[in-house]
């Protein structure tokens, strides 16, 4: 109960700061930006294209195929940068303005703190995806209407489904947002970690967007191609293997089994370097 | 109440802290002097448990902060020199989040707190809105939340007006007088320490170079002012008699030690004497005499 209380107001912290917002923002305007190329540029190009291939139109242009486009294209590249800076924020910037001073003199110990912390930011990214979805959603119902299913197609993950009935179709793009905001939580642990070291907060944002894209830019280099396993965005993408036909929940166990792992290993080194540094003005 | 034994402390490999020792009693107002980079805000921290000691202990209370920091923390209160809130966040909300990682926040005792530090008008508006004065009050309300038995004061009335001084000092009096409250009161101000602490310790480059009560660090040495032409003759003569020259030329001699037959001398050996002046010593004089850096 004290620890949710306690949550409660690590929570308000978080929430009561301007910047947390920046992202939700943007987010909106970049939402409503793609929404609109989506229905005045792309849809005639797509539904040109479904019929050449012979997709049923009503698929491609729907709001749950938009919503999927939307997350899809962005929420890696954008959102990322969003999660880090949130994250790098979290400890090093209470550190750098001296409220880590007060909270320490309160009897609070240092790993209290800062699994207050994680589960923050972690809350913050799985919330923000969700809401990006929502969001993206509501818009694309607003523009698109709600009739249609969903169309999903990513030649680099090998995948193409189709997903007449909408029901299935916004239970299966729900689960894949779930499963993409358990994906992003890694960047967040990225953040976090950098943010326990002695560095600024913006330096440990910087830290942490340096190793995702490094990670992504080394998976798309082509003689790679047959290690993609051992990358971090790659493991991160298998998001979308739920809205594949015949889900393949063993890949998907060990893909995000090693994320967690990955997660729990930059949370315990983050502690370990809280918990050995001095705090003074 | 708070006993602080051999604390080490080295950063960069420098001697930060070397073996500083000390206990303050119940109910006392102890303060601890030094020059800034003296090693106060590195006892403070070791006592917090913000900073790791090499060697050493602290208990409060009778537990030791090392093994059971959460525990000893329980019954301490703090301020730190321009306290940092979240300036984003209103008074209230800053009282909820602080107190709330002690435990239960009641509200009724944060209103009563707010009330006593004369905050209650502004205490839902934004921090960032505070002058530096109703940030220090609100830091006030905060460590006496919930309940401590030991405030740990870190230079708390620096920038502040007089006024803010004087209202800062009063309230720590009185709470001293109707609680029995325990201070540790760090400061570079001697003036302050003067009047609020019951005994004060010098601390300089990381070394306890004195310990004692004010009352007795003002008169224990009384010393005298001479107004001498030349002036070589009076430090020749002075010291056939064994005198010390200590800040502000005021020269302190064995206990013994008859002024008159100095004054005596000093005429003998051709010295014109225009003033003999018995000094009191101040506060002043002992820190500077014990925190001096060249005169060990």
């Amino acid at each position: 109960m004290m620890f949710l209380r306690q949550l409660r107001g690590e929570l308000k912290k978080l929430f009561a700061r301007k910047r947390t917002y920046i992202g939700y923002v943007v987010f909106l305007i970049f939402e409503a930006l793609l929404l609109s190329l989506w229905v005045y540029v792309g849809r005639a190009q797509f539904e040109d294209l479904a019929e050449r291939n012979f997709i049923p139109v009503e698929l491609l242009s729907s709001s749950l195929t938009a919503t999927y486009w939307i997350m899809g294209f962005s929420m890696f590249l954008l959102g990322s940068i969003y999660f880090a800076l949130v994250a790098g924020d979290i400890v090093a910037k209470e550190t750098e303005d001296g409220n880590m001073r007060m909270v320490l003199s309160r009897p609070v110990s240092r790993l209290r703190i800062l699994v207050l912390k994680y589960c923050a930011v972690i809350i913050y990214t799985v919330t923000f995806v969700i809401f990006v979805g929502l969001t993206g959603y509501g818009m694309a119902l607003f523009a698109m209407g709600s009739e249609g299913g969903l169309f999903v197609w990513n030649p680099e993950m090998y995948i193409l489904a189709v997903y007449p009935d909408r029901d299935e179709a916004f239970q299966r793009l729900f689960t894949g947002a779930c499963f993409m905001g358990l994906s992003m939580c890694v960047v967040t642990s990225l953040g976090f970690f950098f943010s326990c070291l002695k560095i600024k907060p913006a330096a440990a944002s910087v830290m942490a967007l340096s190793v995702f894209f490094i990670d992504f830019v080394l998976q798309n280099i082509p003689f790679l191609a047959n290690h993609k396993d051992i990358f971090i965005t790659f493991r991160m993408a298998n998001w979308i293997y739920v809205l594949q036909e015949n889900i393949p929940w063993e890949r998907i166990v060990e893909s995000y089994s090693i994320l967690m792992g990955l997660c729990v290993s930059l949370f315990i080194l983050g502690w370990m370097v809280f918990q050995s540094r001095d705090f003074k003005t | 109440m708070l006993k602080v034994q051999n604390l080490t402390k080295k950063f960069a490999g420098k001697d930060a802290l070397k073996g500083v020792s000390f206990n303050v009693r119940r109910g006392e107002i102890y303060g601890l002097l030094g020059h800034n980079g003296a090693g106060k805000s590195t006892t403070l921290g070791i006592i917090l448990s913000m900073v790791a000691a090499e060697k050493g202990e602290v208990f409060i209370g009778g537990i030791s902060v090392l093994k059971s920091p959460q525990k000893a923390l329980r019954k301490v209160g703090s301020i730190f020199e321009a306290p940092a809130f979240y300036d984003y966040m209103s008074g209230w909300d800053n009282l909820k989040v602080l107190v709330g990682l002690s435990g239960r926040f009641d509200k009724n005792a944060a209103k009563e707190v707010v009330e006593r530090v004369g905050l209650t008008d502004r205490i839902h508006s934004d921090v960032g809105a505070y002058s530096h004065g109703m940030r220090q009050r609100l830091a006030l309300a905060q460590a006496l939340l919930p309940e401590p038995e030991i405030l740990l004061l870190d230079e708390p009335t620096d920038g502040l007006d007089p006024e803010g001084i004087k209202w800062f000092r009063d309230f720590i009096l009185g709470l001293r007088e109707e609680r029995g409250m325990t201070v540790l009161f760090n400061s570079h101000l001697l003036s302050e320490v003067e009047q609020m602490c019951d005994r004060v310790a010098i601390i300089r480059a990381g070394e306890l170079v004195y310990e004692g009560a004010v009352a007795e660090l003002r008169d224990d040495r009384p010393g005298v002012k001479f107004q001498v032409e030349p002036p070589e003759i009076l430090e020749q003569v002075t010291s056939n008699f064994g005198g010390e020259k200590m800040t502000g030329d005021r020269w302190v001699f064995p206990e013994d030690t008859e002024i008159s037959s100095v004054v005596r001398s000093l005429i003998e050996e051709g010295a014109e004497v225009s003033e003999v002046t018995p000094v009191r010593r101040s506060l002043e004089d002992v820190y500077l005499e014990h925190s001096s850096l060249s005169k060990p």
